[in-house]
């Protein structure tokens, strides 16, 4: 037995510091990379209503680096009453951009805040250079027409920041994001990556073959990992038939019954775990298809030197498929299964060796300096990457077709979607449900009605037309926070349209 | 008004309880009566000041709950200020109720927060049954099987004050659920209990002989090694020497055994059964519970039916729907619960399915007929006494289609299983 004083591990090293304790159930989801992306993003908030501090607190808590509330206004009643960051009637007439900064900042001494008391539509006209310094901004419920200004602004061109749109009144709400593009290596997908059982690699077909398991020891037999049990059965079985894996429900039928016919007790729970997983021998590993059609991106075709590292990525991985066998790179992470500790880590140390090679192929196709941990996460993550492509805030409402087509597919959101469009475009304070159905019906091709669902959303529009409920607030707070993270991360996958939510019967739909 | 109320303070609510909307029940009686209950009669009980319980508190108190109660056992960790936002670096090891409570009436004028420091099997029903409503934000599936059964149990046909509607909350990472169980009425959380992911548990046998991990590495340091070399001493899990010693010899043995990734987090993570969480997750399952007790307690709108799931690692992907009451539920269903077993199966075999049955998972039942009793885990007597049954096939004590009651003291209920043979 080893003993630990023999052994150069000592707790005191390894024991993380106050940061990473302290975000340590965060970093368990995006990882130091992550949290370095979030450190170095800077926010601008535009408003200081109850739901843009909410959407704020989501995002210092966790270490967002720097935040701006703009907001000329000053604290009024209402906004004491409903606004957690404001401290209740003693704000009453104080700067709320002033107030809310306080009193996030206070969340977390590592995030910077700063109150900026200038109105929107004077930097709009004097200083549009405002916003470059910015990571993202989000504008919760913002006059149309400065919105209309700031989203155009903004959408100029590919370097300006992200723009978030959060719209909302009384249960219902909505927010999209505006962005031109948006790749993703670390999706954390769910599915894992092929084994490729079915392309076995040399060394690990070689060790398969090689083992002879007539004369293994008893204990051994018991532990030969799953993955060698198929290859071997799966060479076995192409050796005697023309070199073709099963492909009949007979055939597969057989091969299970072989493998089973391996087993040299009844209890060996490696051969069962084998059987179950035998459809791996006749599943063809190849290069998953939402892979092979971000090979057709139009980044692809022009790409440069100046192009992003991300795309010289693709294209290194597009080449890679091109050799046999055809497939991703191989991945170096093994799942656990039945075996002793030698074969398992001996099967793993196949694995790692095959995936560093493979890597090392990868790169030689790369025609311009990356990093290495760039290249690892890259090639760890190949089955999962994404490339999204956004589109200019109120781009949908410009398009009647298309709100046509959201009402025939998800009628409920869509018609969520237009009440709250047809609020910002009316302009009474106490818009009617007739002036409102007017608006949203003017949105759409003629011809075309309003779904049904939409008297339950304008109904609710024209009961509260001014109304930025605390939990609705909230509620939207924390998509917003959750989303904005993922895009800062680019890690995860973002929304890509219209989030709309229904309070009353509590559901999230998406236009 | 209360003195605490200035003008317009309500400006935004009100709207909602002025006038009802398309979907608002015919019976919502819009205007100043209900602001007086919501304001002035309304008594709410929280469960949980941590993640969802700090978020939670925040938003009734916004929304006009002025009697608010808040139960939680445990003291501030670092670890906790990335998300619960009452709660400041100088708060570290203080307890978590009281010191939410007084954050949240410094910052929300007259709301009055009463919190209690302890366990929830502390109070009896004369304590739930002053509340309208309870909320739980818990992250411990022990204390909401005990909080809905202790609420199930509450309800006395005769007095419809007794029906106390519970809002539960859970997150994960990027997940999490709400639901509004109504007693009696609909689902309840132990309907619900196959929908639980089944925790990792690692065999024996692997974690003694055979590891491959980094996990079964920890596992063998803190579950064999740790009590062969400490006895009787327990482990803690939140003092930083004993996770040094644990991730010092599952290092170790990692080294002996050629295995890569054990590392401080990792040990951490397994042996606390750490979940991920954060501040944006829990904002909007706290928000969904909050909302589902505002439309409750004024009826200004139709609440929840009754399940609403949120995943958030891909776009925003949500479900609403109902779950349904099960007539076998053995705290509000009635029936007794069907269990095929071989006429092979020995007592013992039949506790261990009961420790991981998906939809019973009980720790340490006891088992009894109505005539006799099979295994009782305490007191020492009795279960001295009744252990040489442990060894025995069940069907020398249960006749087919016999009923067996499994006791456990964690839960406030007894299951009643209707053994049949399936051989």
């Amino acid at each position: 037995m080893a003993t630990t004083d023999s052994i150069d591990i000592t707790a005191a090293q390894a024991q993380p510091d106050s940061k990473t304790r302290r975000y340590d159930r965060q970093l368990r989801l995006w990882a130091a990379s992550g949290q370095s992306a979030l450190e170095n993003a800077r926010l601008l908030v535009i408003s200081g209503s109850a739901t843009s501090t909410s959407v704020l607190k989501n995002l210092v808590l966790p270490g967002v680096g720097h935040f701006t509330i703009l907001d000329p206004a000053n604290v009024t009643h209402r906004d004491a009453g409903n606004n957690f960051f404001l401290e209740g009637d003693s704000s009453i007439g104080k700067s709320r951009a002033e107030e809310a900064v306080r009193l996030l900042a206070e969340l977390n001494e590592g995030v910077e805040g700063k109150a900026d008391t200038s109105s929107l539509e004077h930097i709009l006209d004097t200083n549009p250079g405002y916003f470059a310094s910015y990571t993202l901004v989000i504008a919760h419920n913002l006059e149309p027409k400065l919105l209309a200004r700031l989203s155009t602004l903004l959408w100029a061109d590919d370097t300006l920041p992200i723009l978030v749109v959060v719209n909302s009144d009384g249960f219902l709400g909505e927010f999209f994001i505006q962005f031109h593009e948006h790749t993703i290596i670390e999706s954390h997908s769910e599915t894992a990556p092929s084994l490729r059982i079915d392309k076995a690699f040399p060394a690990l077909y070689d060790y398969a073959t090689s083992l002879d398991f007539a004369s293994m020891d008893p204990t051994d037999h018991t532990h030969v990992p799953y993955v060698v049990i198929l290859v071997r059965a799966l060479a076995d079985w192409e050796a005697a038939h023309d070199g073709k894996a099963p492909q009949t429900s007979a055939d597969k039928k057989a091969f299970k019954e072989a493998v089973q016919a391996m087993k040299i007790k009844f209890d060996e729970e490696n051969f069962d775990e084998a059987e179950a997983q035998a459809y791996r021998c006749w599943t063809e590993t190849g290069v998953p298809s939402d892979i092979t059609a971000l090979f057709q991106d139009p980044q692809l075709s022009k790409l440069g030197p100046t192009s992003p590292p991300f795309y010289h990525l693709l294209d290194a991985l597009r080449q890679f498929t091109l050799l046999p066998p055809h497939t991703l790179p191989l991945s170096s992470t093994l799942p656990d299964m039945k075996a002793n500790t030698s074969s398992y880590i001996h099967l793993q140390k196949l694995y790692k060796t095959r995936a560093e090679e493979e890597k090392a192929t990868l790169k030689g196709f790369l025609t311009v300096p990356i990093d290495d941990a760039m290249v690892d996460s890259f090639v760890k993550n190949a089955h999962g990457l994404k490339v999204l492509r956004g589109k200019k805030w109120g781009a949908l409402d410009a398009e009647p077709a298309s709100l046509a087509s959201a009402v025939a597919s998800s009628p409920k959101a869509a018609a969520t979607h237009l009440a709250l469009s047809a609020l910002s475009s009316v302009s009474s304070p106490t818009p009617s449900v007739e002036a409102l159905t007017a608006a949203a019906q003017a949105l759409l091709p003629p011809g075309i009605e309003l779904p049904d669902e939409f008297s339950d959303a304008v109904g609710e529009i024209a009961r509260a037309p001014n109304a930025d409920l605390p939990n609705t607030a909230a509620f939207l707070g924390g998509l917003v926070a959750q989303e904005v993270i993922k895009m800062i991360t680019k890690q995860y996958v973002p929304i890509d349209g219209y989030c709309v939510v229904d309070l009353i019967e509590t559901w999230t739909g998406m236009v | 008004m209360s003195t605490s109320d200035w003008q317009d303070r309500y400006y935004d609510i009100d709207q909602v309880l002025n006038t009802p909307g398309p979907r608002t029940d015919p019976a919502f009686l819009a205007g100043d009566g209900v602001k007086d209950f919501l304001r002035n009669q309304a008594k709410i009980l929280v469960i949980g000041a941590g993640g969802l319980g700090c978020e939670i508190l925040a938003n009734l108190a916004l929304t006009g709950f002025k009697d608010i109660h808040v139960i939680d056992m445990d003291t501030i960790d670092i670890s906790n200020l990335n998300r619960q936002f009452l709660f400041r670096q100088k708060d570290v090891g203080k307890p978590k109720a009281i010191v939410a409570a007084e954050f949240i009436m410094k910052r929300v004028p007259g709301v009055k927060v009463t919190p209690y420091f302890g366990k929830i099997q502390d109070k009896g029903d004369d304590y739930y049954l002053q509340f309208n409503l309870v909320i739980c934000g818990l992250d411990s599936v022990e204390a909401r099987r005990w909080m809905s059964a202790t609420l199930v149990n509450l309800v006395d046909p005769e007095n419809p004050e007794s029906l106390k509607p519970l809002i539960d909350g859970g997150t994960e990472g990027f997940k999490g659920q709400a639901r509004v169980i109504l007693p009696t009425i609909t689902s309840c959380y132990e309907c619900s209990l196959d929908m639980l992911n089944k925790p990792t548990a690692f065999p024996i046998c692997t974690i003694a002989n055979t590891p491959r991990l980094p996990e079964h590495c920890i596992e063998w340091a803190s579950v064999l090694e740790w009590p062969r070399v400490h006895g009787e001493k327990k482990v803690d899990t939140d003092d930083p020497e004993h996770i040094g010693w644990l991730y010092t010899t599952a290092a170790a043995r990692a080294k002996e055994f050629n295995i890569e990734g054990v590392t401080w987090s990792l040990t951490q993570g397994v042996v606390k059964n750490i979940i991920p969480a954060i501040a944006s997750t829990n904002a909007i399952i706290a928000a969904s519970c909050c909302n589902e007790a505002f439309k409750i307690a004024t009826s200004s709108a139709a609440y929840l039916n009754n399940y609403f799931m949120l995943i958030g690692t891909e776009g925003v992907y949500s479900y609403t729907f109902e779950h349904e009451k099960r007539d076998d539920c053995p705290v509000c269903g009635g029936e007794s619960l069907e269990l095929p077993i071989s006429s092979e199966f020995t007592v013992e075999q039949l506790i261990e399915l009961l420790v991981e049955k998906q939809d019973v998972q009980i720790k340490k039942p006891s088992l009894s007929t109505p005539t006799s009793q099979i295994y009782l885990q305490a007191p020492p007597q009795l279960e001295q006494a009744t252990r040489p049954n442990l060894s025995k096939k069940v069907k020398e004590l249960v006749s087919e289609g016999g009923e067996v009651t499994v006791t456990s003291t964690s839960l406030p209920f007894s299951l009643s299983l209707r053994i049949t043979y399936t051989n």
